[in-house]
């Protein structure tokens, strides 16, 4: 139940609102007594909590998460969960669904698209939760909390983040008297070097949300920004998104082959794993597809820190993922039960998931983390939450940005770059699109 | 009294008979129809349960757009590219399945797959079919010499290059539905006289003038019968350039279904994205009223 405390005056108090409110006062306390002593409230035991999530893009997570975690919950606490995976693109369209039907899961996921600020007043209130788990971990990440939180409250809890780092070949950059792509600069010259060899490198010029995620690192990294920390104020049309477009065309000519303009999420994945590209950047679901798929390249693939632009800045704009609860949901008691032991057990998700999925708690990012605290080459990846950022950066994911993610304008403006069209016009349709969009949410 | 008389009864009998289908597509059309025109003009977003009305305020936000006058033109090259390659591929097909050969009935169930088979399931295959590293077509014509080899300037980027990737997509919607074509075409000449066509060989008519003097005028509503679903499945067509591009590289393969969908469900402004999607409307409306003005008028 959400917790919200109306005001109380004796005069307007009956008996039938009295005992209302302080059941529920009574009821919130005990919840949160319980749930600090992990033990399941009673109300819980013999009820149903449904999950809706992504397919993971490591499969044995899955496997774990429905055959093995969420059973012995569930078994341990009394309740029958039932978890159902859909293609993490779709789950924007399922939740508008939920939402107009009134009905659905209990808990729901967001990957990517934060929908948040759209559904606010449809999400339960989670602040409780949100803050007893971070002070019990060690607080949240600085970025975590702009992903749920709305005019104060806590509507989601985020439950991990997707990075995506440099992975390079380094038999090929040793070969070729390469540096490692520790900055922009030097993984264009290496994508330049390579790329006559046969091993030209790749991001996604198109429309999808790799390329959401891997230009706007780019901006980002060169001094570039979204929105001011308010998030009312665009501040896209600046001297180092010129730079940044003018790099991207650069890295196109000198480093890549046409084949990018029709890439989706996987395409750089099997791009690596074939043994052709010399370097990409994305989430490591592609260097463990390459540990699968070809062994050969993947002892000579290595994964960097996030380059650093001009000025030094480096900025790693990662794929957020929350969970939420549903207002109409008649199990919100086990959905906040079950989001805190998650929350608490992470450490095994980040075992599972291979290393994929990221803390937002500062207790589970210290050093040596699970997995990639033990690999030699993952170890790089520790050092990413402080350069973490999301869409918006620096300010937080607005409806607008929402918007503006999801008609792929920045992609847009760095594809029409990489086709010939001058910078100066880029700018003026990319921001003219930005304008465009804030304006008629501001309108609305 | 009026309604015991003969004819009063059997009218009533007729309409009772019409009212499932009418309920249906009332129901299932009408309905959604009238809520689609209703967020157009309010304020309705996904996240919020109360919508305001805001007139015309949807409709001239899409106007404004750059992108929406993209997928304007998109769609109508779109419809028009697919309706000519259909056409010609379900005449040619229709009069194949026409003749007499051994195993047609086979042959007859096999060339409707394309339009049975679920469309995410074939839509999928040809993105493999279209990749940019592993496409198969790339592969055979490569092989054959025809283009160069991977990672050369002749080899093609299918879903990646502009003009290719709207091509590439209706090339996918042409392959899924013009068996559909050539299956109303079929039932079209199977009902032509046999007579009327030997008439006109023994007169010395030859195939095209046969085609053009009686096979046509003859099929003509069924022609405009089957242009008018063609023109409708074609125009709501979202499912293939949602599969294959997105309406990518930079909006290049964009069309309307497509954006209404981006702006109304994944950006959550409903009330635009359904303001997009009635953009349709004047597309489909005046294909109707040809359409059916030209077969009443056949009628007389």
């Amino acid at each position: 139940m959400s917790v919200s405390q109306p005001a109380l005056t004796p005069s307007t108090v009956s008996r039938r609102r009295f005992l209302t409110v302080a059941g529920a006062g009574v009821t919130t306390s005990a919840l949160l007594t319980m749930l600090d002593a992990r033990q399941a409230p009673a109300q819980i035991k013999g009820t149903t909590l449904r999950i809706l999530q992504w397919s993971h893009f490591i499969p044995a997570y899955d496997a774990w998460f429905d055959n093995k975690f969420v059973k012995d919950w569930g078994d341990k606490n009394g309740v029958k969960v039932r978890v159902d995976h859909i293609p993490h693109l779709e789950l924007p369209a399922r939740m508008a669904a939920e939402f107009a039907a009134g009905a659905g899961h209990d808990i729901i996921m967001n990957g990517s698209s934060i929908l948040t600020r759209l559904y606010y007043k449809s999400l339960a209130d989670v602040s409780d939760i949100y803050d007893s788990i971070g002070k019990k971990r060690g607080g949240w990440i600085p970025t975590a909390k702009p992903l749920v939180e709305v005019e104060g409250k806590q509507y989601g809890i985020p439950m991990f983040y997707i990075l995506l780092p440099m992975l390079y070949r380094k038999d090929l950059f040793d070969a070729n008297n390469l540096k490692a792509p520790d900055t922009w600069e030097l993984a264009r010259v290496a994508a330049r070097t390579l790329k006559p060899k046969g091993h030209p490198t790749g991001i996604q010029f198109s429309q999808c949300a790799d390329a959401n995620l891997n230009w706007r690192s780019v901006l980002f990294s060169f001094g570039g920004a979204e929105t001011d920390p308010s998030g009312e104020n665009i501040l896209i049309d600046s001297k180092e998104t010129r730079e940044a477009l003018r790099f991207a065309k650069a890295l196109f000519d000198e480093g890549m082959t046409p084949e990018v303009f029709s890439w989706d999420d996987a395409s750089d994945n099997r791009f690596l794993a074939s043994g052709v590209g010399c370097w990409i950047h994305d989430a490591i679901s592609a260097y463990r597809t390459t540990e699968d798929t070809n062994p050969d390249v993947f002892k000579n693939t290595y994964i960097g820190m996030e380059p650093a632009g001009p000025g030094g800045k480096r900025v790693s704009t990662s794929a957020a993922n929350v969970y939420m609860i549903w207002k109409f949901s008649k199990n919100q008691p086990a959905a906040k039960e079950f989001l805190v032991h998650f929350m608490e057990e992470f450490k095994d998700g980040m075992v599972q998931s291979r290393g994929y999925n990221m803390p937002y708690l500062l207790g589970d990012a210290q050093k040596p983390m699970p997995i990639i605290g033990s690999d030699p080459k993952m170890q790089i990846l520790q050092d990413f939450p402080k350069i973490v950022a999301f869409y918006g950066y620096p300010g937080p994911f607005t409806t607008p940005v929402q918007e503006v993610v999801n008609l792929f304008v920045l992609p847009d403006m760095f594809t029409r770059v990489a086709r010939g069209q001058s910078v100066d016009d880029v700018m003026k349709w990319g921001v003219g699109e930005y304008q465009r969009i804030f304006s008629k949410h501001k309108r609305a | 009294m009026w309604w015991q008389s003969h004819s009063a009864q059997r009218k009533t009998f007729g309409y009772t008979l019409l009212a499932p289908a009418a309920l249906y597509v009332l129901l299932l059309v009408g309905a959604p129809f009238l809520f689609s025109l209703w967020l157009a003009v309010s304020d309705a977003n996904v996240g919020d349960p109360v919508a305001h009305f805001v007139g015309l305020e949807n409709f001239r936000a899409a106007w404004e757009m750059d992108t929406f006058w993209i997928a304007f033109r998109n769609s109508v090259v779109f419809l028009v590219v697919a309706a000519i390659f259909k056409g010609l591929l379900g005449t040619s097909l229709a009069f194949l399945l026409l003749q007499n050969f051994r195993g047609k009935k086979l042959i007859r169930g096999l060339v409707v797959i394309p339009f049975t088979l679920p469309i995410a399931i074939s839509v999928l295959s040809w993105k493999w079919m279209y990749d940019s590293q592993f496409s198969v077509i790339n592969w055979v014509l490569s092989r054959a010499g025809l283009i160069g080899s991977y990672g050369s300037e002749s080899w093609p980027v299918w879903l990646g290059q502009p003009h290719l990737a709207l091509a590439a997509c209706i090339a996918v919607n042409v392959w899924r539905t013009f068996p559909f074509s050539a299956i109303v075409l079929l039932a079209g000449f199977t009902a032509i006289p046999l007579e009327v066509l030997d008439a006109a060989k023994v007169d010395g008519c030859t195939f095209f003038q046969r085609f053009r003097h009686i096979v046509t005028p003859m099929i003509f509503p069924i022609l405009m019968i089957g242009f008018l679903f063609d023109t409708v499945f074609t125009l709501s067509d979202l499912s293939v350039v949602y599969l294959l591009t997105q309406g990518g590289p930079a909006n290049a393969s964009k069309i309307l279904p497509v954006l209404a969908y981006q702006i109304g469900i994944q950006a959550g402004n409903l009330g635009r994205g359904a303001a997009i999607a009635l953009f349709l409307v004047p597309l489909l409306l005046p294909a109707l009223i040809l359409v059916l003005r030209n077969i009443k008028r056949r009628e007389w």
